[in-house]
């Protein structure tokens, strides 16, 4: 037999643990919402994979005892961290409380796997909170999801082989090609960047920061224009990087990529703020080497998309939407919260809420930037995040479809203005097989 | 009475294969095939939830029309051609070379030979894809050094990537099937052979490989098969390596991807019923028409 239907026999026994789980939650679930009178404390189950997460639920436990978080890390959401949500909500046996990114969240709405936690996530949690991270995870006029993160983008340097080579920090995308070029005329082995293949997301931030949207909902329509002259201003621009060899094609967070990152072979990395823990627990031997400046952009003015960033939703299934929604305000918005995942060191998270960031500041240790002020530059950027960019009920699709045609690209199979029109048609077509009205604006 | 005490007796030991049969490969087909025939709608901008509708057959029209899904078919159908003659040669040329009078250390080579098959797929395919990206890998830059440029990830280089996979995995495995099947053959034989005057050659490739035909078609069939399913691997080489495999590369993986990425179960059951049916059609053809060429000879 073909091994996916040995798949839904795992489903079929996923399953049947659920509902003996679900049996034995229900037992359970009655006590809960009488936790406050007998003292006992409400747990619920955490899936995540964000840097300093494991730090956080500790810090949480030990200070809270109305709620207990059990913790369990997961693959990150494109290594295999979704399908184990979306499978474990088809099989009912999900936990309370999971982490989403923003271009996923649509999704899981959409499939009906989360609840609308609008009457916890109440207005005075949602003002302490960036306005463009709220209005990505309000869809149809509901509550998703608990925005955690702000990611602005960002572009993460060599200062020393900057300085070495006599490259100037690049501010628009015209002196970052010059910059390019100046890196591989002094080493011929090194290269300014990376174009990620196998992450479609990273192209998206910069088309947002271009002015491009993508998905625009208009009255019950879904405006799909992935092909305006923003996108394909962006698209022109890495087909030409990469046609003349000025910029790496690599997987990201491959160890192909991490390998050229440690011997000098990329000395830059456009990113967003939380990549600055990345490259800090990745190549701990380069500490005091690198510096953060803000992305390039195309007119010299700063101007930001945003890369990815971790909201927390609950599960449809969940009884316990209050507790999960508290714990994940905590994380979220509390000083406590944010101070236990920075300190776990690995985690250099821009906080969506806004008075946290010195909070955040406090705790990263920022040696690794040579004390640079990381945070200012990250600050600099969420205030230009393009506000009108919003992510369609069919991220899974359109990446998908990106990400293949793009793991082409490199070796000329095809060019990156294709792959992005093949993202474009699967777009569309899936809203259509769904059933949902679209104006194909491409 | 005795005839009802065996009766019993055989429902007693057959019970639990009937049962886990049911329970494992029965009830996860039929469900299958029940999920292949909804579909889920939604309505408005799509946030409302979605509903579940019976949509009859339009999930296997929407998987036989999807470019991708075909062209995971044309991707096995090249893989089989390039894979299984590759394998069914070298396997056999490895047991007759260990069946002949030259070997030496023979339970040596057989261990050696077989280790391979040891290793999880998962962590074969995890250690390729290290010895296939440049710059990290000795075998890259020791081709480049040799004047060889040989892009593993390209597309072009993709499908030997996977059959090169495979065939490391595989090779000691169906050699030590035709090893054990050598071993088998009446000594006699063979020494009626060369006492006729037939060379170590001939004997091989006149007496030894018609004597184990049996066992070169099992292994053929059941390659048939598994190639179909062909899955591990190049997923493997799909994520994190920014190949040109692509999530649809296979149908298994088109299922997979249907079901986990795009969340589309209906197509995902569509996609997997229809390669089960072509992995039951194939065995049918293959097992037919071996088992009529093996009542002429």
């Amino acid at each position: 037999m073909s091994r996916s239907s040995s798949r839904t026999s795992l489903a079929v026994v996923g399953a049947a643990t659920a509902l003996a789980v679900l049996t034995a939650c229900g037992g359970s679930g009655d006590d809960t919402s009488a936790a406050g009178s007998d003292g006992k404390p409400v747990s619920i189950t955490f899936w995540g994979w964000t840097k300093g997460s494991k730090e956080v639920v500790d810090a949480f436990n030990a200070s809270h005892t109305n709620v207990k978080v059990v913790y369990e890390e997961i693959p990150s959401g494109n290594a295999g961290g979704y399908a184990k949500i979306s499978n474990a909500v088809k099989a009912g046996n999900a936990p309370d409380l999971v982490s989403i990114e923003y271009p996923q969240l649509p999704e899981y709405v959409s499939q009906g796997a989360l609840q609308d936690i609008g009457q916890y996530f109440t207005e005075d949690i949602r003002k302490k909170l960036l306005p463009q991270a709220v209005e990505l995870t309000t869809l149809g006029g509901k509550n998703w999801a608990v925005p955690f993160d702000a990611s602005p983008q960002s572009f993460y340097y060599r200062k020393d082989l900057f300085a070495k080579y006599g490259v100037e920090v690049p501010k628009t995308w015209d002196d970052f090609r010059k910059a390019a070029e100046k890196v591989k005329k002094a080493d011929k082995k090194a290269r300014i960047g990376t174009f990620f293949p196998d992450d479609p997301t990273t192209f998206q931030a910069m088309a947002w920061q271009a002015g491009a949207q993508w998905y625009k909902p208009e009255g019950d329509t879904w405006k799909v224009n992935t092909t305006d002259a923003a996108t394909d201003k962006v698209a022109d621009y890495w087909q030409g990087l990469l046609d003349d060899d000025l910029i790496r094609a690599n997987a990201s967070f491959s160890p192909e990529w991490t390998n050229s990152l440690k011997n000098g072979g990329t000395v830059g990395y456009l990113g967003a703020a939380w990549g600055a823990g990345v490259l800090k627990g990745t190549l701990p031997e380069q500490s005091g080497k690198w510096a953060v400046a803000p992305m390039p952009s195309w007119d010299g003015k700063p101007a930001s998309g945003m890369l990815g960033g971790s909201t927390f939703a609950v599960t449809k299934d969940s009884k316990k939407a209050e507790a999960a929604v508290e714990f994940a305000t905590w994380m979220s918005t509390t000083p406590e919260g944010i101070k236990a995942r920075i300190e776990s060191g690995t985690s250099s998270a821009f906080p969506a809420a806004a008075s946290l960031r010195p909070v955040a500041k406090k705790a990263f240790d920022a040696d690794f930037y040579g004390g640079e002020d990381i945070y200012r530059v990250f600050e600099d950027a969420a205030t230009s995040i393009g506000p009108d960019w919003s992510w369609g009920p069919t991220t899974g699709t359109t990446n998908t479809t990106m990400k293949d045609q793009f793991g082409k690209v490199a070796s000329g199979g095809t060019t990156v203005k294709e792959a992005v029109k093949a993202g474009h048609d699967a777009t569309v077509a899936e809203l259509k097989k769904r059933g949902l009205k679209v104006e194909d604006a491409g | 009475m005795k005839r009802a005490r065996t009766t019993r007796a055989a429902a007693i030991l057959l019970g639990p294969f009937f049962v886990l049969f049911t329970l494992a490969m029965v009830l996860p087909i039929g469900y299958a095939v029940w999920l292949s025939l909804f579909t889920e709608k939604q309505s408005g901008l799509g946030f409302g939830g979605t509903e579940t509708v019976f949509s009859g057959l339009d999930n296997y029209t929407a998987a036989l029309g999807d470019r991708a899904f075909r062209e995971g078919f044309g991707v096995l159908l090249g893989y089989c051609l390039f894979y299984i003659p590759l394998l069914l040669v070298g396997a056999l040329a490895l047991a007759l070379l260990l069946d002949s009078t030259l070997a030496r250390a023979r339970r040596f080579f057989q261990l050696a030979l077989f280790l391979p098959h040891a290793v999880p797929g998962i962590i074969a395919a995890l250690i390729w894809v290290y010895l296939y990206t440049p710059q990290l890998s000795p075998v890259v830059s020791a081709m480049e050094s040799g004047g060889i440029g040989f892009d593993f990830f390209s597309p072009d280089g993709a499908l030997p990537s996977v059959v090169n996979i495979a065939l490391w995995e595989w090779l000691g495995y169906n050699m030590v099937i035709f090893y054990a099947a050598l071993q088998a053959i009446d000594r006699s034989v063979l020494e009626a052979a060369t006492v006729d005057g037939a060379g170590a050659w001939r004997i091989a490739i006149g007496i030894k490989v018609p004597l184990i035909r049996a066992s070169v078609v099992m292994v053929a069939l059941f390659t048939v098969i598994g190639s179909l399913q062909l899955f591990t691997e190049p997923l493997i080489l799909n994520k994190g390596t920014g190949s040109a495999v692509s999530s649809t590369w296979t149908p298994n993986m088109y299922a997979y991807t249907a079901a986990f990425e795009r969340n589309d179960y209906g197509l995902a059951a569509a996609a997997s019923i229809l390669l089960a049916l072509t992995a039951a059609l194939l065995s049918f053809v293959v097992t037919r028409f071996t088992g009529r060429k093996g009542k002429k000879a």
